[in-house]
């Protein structure tokens, strides 16, 4: 059943609008922080809800309102973010679908769940489909937003602006959602065992394992800010440190003798496949 | 041999010389200055060329035209050459090496024991940085020479604090440093070059496999530095059953990717082990 797209949506106001998060886990408090640090929005300006005395304090201990049902957050918010996990996001909505009128833009992080199945299950497609990754708990997320049938250029600036705050943005094509969660979504796991190997590494040439450890994230920090930062493509930053004869590509020869590239391009593939299988179940 | 007292660098006053005016001076500069460490004013270098005298006065560090007036208007000198000419550098600017100036080497693979001799002190200390200095966020490890007193550490300590993090460690530790942070940004532009090539392969368009790739490896490390967790735990944490992630670190484990990372640092380690012995 298609829906018809509306035809003027009602434009949020970005000095005023509330945002409310029902779910309020580890990705809205990501998320919430983040924001509330950039300056973008203040605290008394986003909301959520929770039962538990736990994760109430969570939010209110930097100024977050907190209701009792989540009911109440969507009455008293403009944008709303569905941080619940997938598996329950589908009645969450149904239960709120009388409330979630057209002046609302619906935001999505649940993993693998399409926006057909949201917009039905909301009863428009004013939505924003986002699929951040874990490190926006620290600020640098790699997040991507596909928008909904309703959702406007000022929707997706105002979403855009939100997930700014705790990293980078990119806007695609929901199509590519699954391999961009084979990718940021799981990519982030890929380069946690390249710390713990390249620190193993480390102590297998000699060193202490708290001097490996360190040297291993830092490095790893640091060439990826390279790769951000320099404009260079990374083939050419590895060109500009391999020095004839030298120990880099003394390095650079074990991981291609290895099929290093393959065995990465392989996991990003896999787990993008395995997001396309557990979306069309 | 060690001497009794040194003359202290004065901290608020001290005066840094770049022997070698090339990109990791160039970092070193910048982001000592940057970080408010010390005043431009009161770095110094020398140079023959435009180009590399504009790069550095352009951000106020003082020119000079030779390498000895440097010396002479310095109380703490690095040593920012290629390794091959540094022996001779520094024997020619011996007579000026006194031993109030507290002197420092970042050439790679150049020991101590080489550095003590051709400058006449011990007054040294070693310094294996990385080329992310050139963003701010070095992993540089130093060693100190017989004569270095602590608050020779702490001041050099501190001036590559400004341009990312920094370890003390035995100077037997060096080879091995070098083949993992030294090396190390090579192993991670072939990584980001193959995630990318990945989402290529899922189907994304490759800015967007490329800027996710780069961003996500950042994102990574930012995790590991601030979380205070194990890797071992954050991956523990991001595996959820049966879901993507874990199917992706499954690829992983079948090839071999840990292994082949740990060959890649041992190899590097072992040829800088070869090159210093030379």
């Amino acid at each position: 059943q298609k829906l018809k797209p509306l035809e003027m949506a009602t434009s949020i106001e970005t000095e005023t609008f509330k945002l409310g998060f029902i779910g309020a886990g580890k990705m809205a408090e990501s998320i919430a922080k983040g924001v509330v640090k950039s300056g973008i929005l203040p605290a008394t300006r986003i909301r959520t809800a929770h039962k538990g005395s736990n994760r109430r304090d969570a939010f209110s201990s930097f100024g977050v309102q907190l209701y009792d049902t989540n009911q109440q957050v969507v009455e008293d918010s403009d944008v709303i973010i569905f941080s619940v996990k997938p598996q329950i996001i589908g009645e969450v909505v149904l239960q709120l679908k009388p409330l979630l009128t057209e002046d609302k833009l619906l935001v999505s992080v649940a993993a693998g769940i399409p926006l057909k199945y949201l917009q039905n299950w909301a009863g428009h497609g004013r939505l924003i489909r986002v699929v951040p990754n874990t490190p926006a708990a620290v600020g640098h997320a790699a997040t991507v937003i596909s928008m909904g049938e309703s959702a406007s250029e000022k929707d997706a600036d105002l979403i855009s602006s939100l997930f700014g705050a705790i990293g980078k943005i990119w806007r695609a094509d929901e199509k590519y959602l699954d391999a961009v969660t084979g990718l940021s979504g799981s990519g982030p796991a890929y380069i946690y065992l390249a710390i713990d190997a390249l620190a193993d590494g480390g102590v297998a040439a000699g060193l202490p394992r708290d001097l490996a450890l360190g040297l291993a994230s830092q490095t790893v920090l640091g060439a990826a800010s390279m790769a951000i930062n320099s404009g260079k493509h990374p083939g050419q930053l590895k060109d500009d440190v391999a020095s004839p004869g030298g120990t880099t590509i003394a390095g650079i020869h074990e991981l291609e003798k290895g099929g290093f590239r393959g065995i990465l391009m392989n996991a990003v593939t896999a787990a993008g496949h395995r997001s396309q299988m557990l979306s069309n179940r």
